[in-house]
Parts: structure tokens; sequence; C-alpha cells
């Protein structure tokens, strides 16, 4: 019997505490790839608030808080890279995120994501300096149909 | 063996109705936290107003004694009150006096500005930081972004939602801003070129300056203690990352190391550490850095555990004892509060409400909710709106 009780308790214990945690810990995250290609000079490029700039593919939509490049990303952000007649453009990649995040998380985002995107391009051998970036939160709304998208504008 | 037995029941029943929550731990295993410094009552100080002379001196004395009565810190009465507070006022200049209980004097002051309603509010700060040693509200302001006129703006208002003004009116509007600490300067993130950069703007003197005009996005400017020194969020070298700008030597130090999207920086009152929101790609975690007082000195990073996956937007109260931050429970956000460095979890407000503003004496916080600006007490719990109607509030920062 008192075997019984002990096996009893060494089963609820643990559990009683995991009842009493806030949280649990998250198993170990995929490493975040660091941007490593720092922003030339702004100067010549036009932002999408004082005209309409016209997007240089369709835009990259996102889900949640990522702001990891998926496959389909690399994709549509292949072809500004392989194409020879547009690969010397200079282009502004520009991030916006959705309502109902933390203003300023949302720009931080919006931000983290368009380097995410400048980086695969320089990668794929675009010139850095062809290439801004800019977060835009949900300070103003994107020329694309979602609102958690990155929008790569030609310039 | 049938104590034993009791024991383990009540243990299984234990974890299953009070379920894993900070806020409903039971308080039997409180002991270790420590004592809620702000449950213990303090006695009200009392106060009366006696003598006030002057052409002005009778509605003076009215329209203190309805601010007085508005901040909830004395108690007034003529029966053997600890203060007494006498002036002069003529044409709405105020000269006034403060003495205690043995006729000591505390205060004679002399408030001198145009109008009597700014010399009251003056004077009741005053009196209320000589007997308690905390700063008054009257004259603290509040700094919030409104859509009220199409775009996002930077906008005052008094701590009562009183007195708003536009104060940005650039095009494509002005967001993240924020007042040093003696209110005489804003800090914002600016939309004008088209791209964000923050700029200062001097209240008294009208001048506006650019601080950062970087490559990428600066936003989440926060001021120093001592006024002298902006926290700001930079990309231009790839990575956002937090610098602290000397804004007198247009000099910037990098203090994060992140990889992720750093955001919402937030001094502490000694000026020594920053805390701030990062997303190293599994959500915004808060994180402490010590802000080096060289180039080659080291510093700290520490990720400080708040018990919730979603963290944004942290402020050190006043006094530094707690830390008020945006949460996400339940897929809402929600105002939380937690003890600094130690202590419990305390939600605040939930269904919406974000971006917590701690008031000067700590007492308030204030944020936004569904576009309303509200005032909500630490202690009592009590809340209030004090600004509505006026487009999407977001944003707001108390003065401190």
């Amino acid at each position: 019997m008192n075997r019984l009780c002990l096996c009893f308790s060494a089963f609820l214990a643990p559990l009683f505490l995991f009842t009493q945690c806030s949280h649990f810990p998250s198993f170990p995250a995929e490493p975040v790839p660091e941007v490593v290609y720092a922003l030339g000079s702004r100067d010549g490029f036009t932002s999408p608030l004082s005209v309409a700039l016209k997007p240089a593919c369709s835009a990259l939509e996102f889900t949640g808080v990522s702001f990891a490049l998926t496959g389909v990303h690399r994709r549509q952000l292949a072809s500004l890279a392989t194409d020879p007649a547009t690969i010397k453009d200079s282009y502004l990649i520009a991030g916006y995120a959705p309502p109902g995040l933390p203003e300023d998380f949302a720009r931080a985002l919006s931000e983290r994501r368009a380097q995410a995107a400048r980086q695969y391009l320089i990668e794929s051998g675009v010139e850095a300096v062809q290439l801004q970036t800019v977060g835009f939160g949900f300070d103003s709304a994107p020329n694309a149909p979602g609102a958690n998208v990155v929008v790569v504008y030609h310039q | 063996m049938s104590a034993l037995r009791l024991s383990f029941l009540l243990l299984y029943f234990g974890a299953v109705f009070f379920p894993a929550s900070a806020a409903t731990i039971p308080a039997w295993l409180k002991f270790w936290k420590g004592k809620d410094t702000h449950s213990v009552a303090k006695k009200t100080p009392s106060l009366t107003l006696g003598a006030f002379s002057g052409g002005t001196g009778e509605s003076a004395k009215q329209a203190l004694m309805k601010e007085l009565n508005s901040t909830r810190q004395f108690k007034l009465t003529n029966v053997d009150p600890d203060f007494t507070v006498t002036a002069n006022s003529v044409g709405g200049r105020v000269n006034g006096r403060l003495v205690n209980r043995s006729g000591k004097e505390l205060l004679d002051r002399t408030y001198a500005a145009p109008g009597l309603d700014e010399n009251l509010k003056a004077f009741a700060d005053d009196l209320i930081l000589a007997v308690t040693g905390k700063p008054g509200l009257a004259t603290s302001r509040i700094v919030f972004v409104s859509d009220k006129t199409g775009t996002k703006q930077v906008y005052l208002c008094d701590s009562n939602g009183q007195d708003v003004q536009q104060v940005t009116h650039h095009s494509h509007g002005c967001v993240s801003p924020t007042l040093s600490m003696d209110g005489t300067t804003i800090a914002y993130t600016s939309y004008a070129s088209g791209f964000p950069i923050v700029q200062v703007l001097d209240l008294g003197q009208g001048w506006e300056r650019t601080v950062t005009d970087t490559p990428g996005s600066s936003f989440g400017a926060s001021f120093a203690p001592d006024g002298e020194r902006l926290a700001v969020v930079m990309s231009f070298l790839g990575n956002p990352e937090i610098f602290v700008t000397d804004l007198n030597a247009n000099s910037a130090a990098c203090i994060s190391d992140s990889t992720g999207a750093p955001s919402s920086p937030a001094w502490h009152p000694d000026g020594q550490q920053i805390i701030f929101a990062d997303d190293r790609g599994d959500g915004p975690r808060l994180y402490v850095t010590e802000v080096p007082k060289s180039n080659k000195a080291e510093a700290k990073l520490i990720r400080w555990r708040t018990g919730y996956a979603f963290c944004a937007d942290p402020e050190f109260s006043p006094n530094a004892d707690s830390v008020a931050f945006t949460a996400r429970i339940g897929g809402e956000l929600a105002v939380v509060v937690k003890g600094w460095p130690t202590g419990s979890s305390r939600v605040i407000q939930k269904s919406g409400a974000s971006h917590p503003s701690w008031s000067p004496d700590g007492q308030y916080l204030c944020y936004s909710q569904n576009g309303t600006l509200y005032l909500h007490h630490r202690t009592t719990g009590h809340r209030r709106v004090i600004l509505s109607g006026q487009g999407q509030i977001t944003e707001p920062r108390w003065m401190k």
C-alpha cells in the first residue's frame, strides 16, 4: 500500500507543479538567420507613401508573427534575381503588419521581414546597393490584398 | 495512512481547481514573494486652505480646493490639519505658502504664468511634492497618437484628458511619440519624407530637428531620465537593433545583439538599463540590457521571464518596483504589471488593452483600448475613460 501511495505521489507531484507553471519551456527553436548586409544610401529611392509604386512581384504573404522566409517566398523572389532584364533594377522592399499587434512591435516585425527578403535577394545575386527596406507596421496600408505582407516595389 | 491518502487527494484537487496562472497561485505558496508595498494603507495627510487674499484670492481658493480634491492626495479639513496653505492672488498671479503643524514653512513660491488655472495646477503639484514627496499630476501631460484627421498624428492632453492639442501636422503622419521627463520635448517617428525617421520637437520653442534619418526604419524612441540620450530602434546595419543616441553629440551606440525584431525600448529610472521586446523567432519576449558607460565596457543582456509568451511595450514604474507591458492572452492584447525584478504578475485589463504607461507618481496607468484612452488606478483597480471620440487613440505615453 505504501509503495502504491509513493508511486501515486511521484505521478501527481510533477502534474501539480506543471499546472502551477504559467508557461511551459519552449522546444529549441530553429536558429534565426542573421541579416548581415548593411543598407546603403537611401538617395534616389521613393516611398510608396509619396507616389504610387508598382510591385515587382506578387506580395509575400506571412502568417502570424513569423519573419522567416518560406519556400513560396523564395520562389516569388527568385524571379527578380534570375531575370536578366530586371537584375540591375533597384527595389524598395516594404514590410507591413496587420492591425491587432502592438504598434512598435508591428514596425519591427515588418522591417525584419523586409530585411529577410533583402538578404535572400542579395544571396541570389542582386547587388546590395539596389535594395532598400522599410517597415511600415500598420501605419499605412499596403499596395497588396493582404495586410501581413512584404511588397517589393520597383523603383 | 489515511492522512497520507487525504493529502494526495488534496494535492489532486488543488491541481485541478487551481489551473496554471501566475495570478492564481494559492496564497500559501507565495511565502517567498515578498510584501506588496502598495497594499499597505497609509494615513492620508490632512490639509486646510487658510486665508487667500488679493483680487482673485477667493476664486483661486475655490479652484485650488477643487484641484486638490480631484487628486485624492489630501484630506481637506479645518479640524487639526497637518498642513495649512495660504496664498495671495492678484490678476491670476499666485503667491502660495505651505506650513506644517508646527508652523515650519515648507513652500513659498510665486506662480506668474499668464492664466490662474495654469498657476494653480503648478501650485497643486508643488503642494503634493512637498507633502508626499511624489510628483503631482495636474501639470503632467500624456502624449498619444490619433487618426482623427485621417492620418496618424501626435497629440497632447493633460491627465484628465482635457486641453487636447495636436502637436504634429506632417504629411503621411507621425507615430510612436514619447515625452522627455520634464515634458518640454517630444520625440516621435515621422513619415514626412515617406520613410520613418525619428525627430525631436521642443514644445517651448517650437523647433524641430531630425535625430535619425538612416536607411531602413527608425522608431520606438524613448528619452533617458537625463533627457540627453534617446534609445531608438534602427535597422541600417541590417538586423534592427536598439541604439542609444547622445542628443548633444549626435553619436549613437548599439546596445542590443539581436537576430530578430527588437522594439519598444524603455529606460530604467536609474538610466543604466533598458528593457525592450525582442522577437527572436518565437514571438516577442522581454529583455533587459545594461547601458555601457563607455564604448569598451561590457554590458549584460538578460531575458526577463514574465510568464507570457508574447510581450511588448514594457515600461518601468517610476520607483522601478514593477514593469507594465502588453501581453497577448487568449488571442487578445492585455495590460499586465509584474514586479521587478521578481514578483507576481497581475492582469490589469484584458480585451484589447495595450501600450500601458505609468503616471509620474506611479499610482496610475494609462493605456488605450479600442481607440479610447483609459486611466487605471494601480491599487484600487478603478478605471475611467479620460479621452474618447478623438479617432483611434493609440500609443499613449505619460510624462515622467
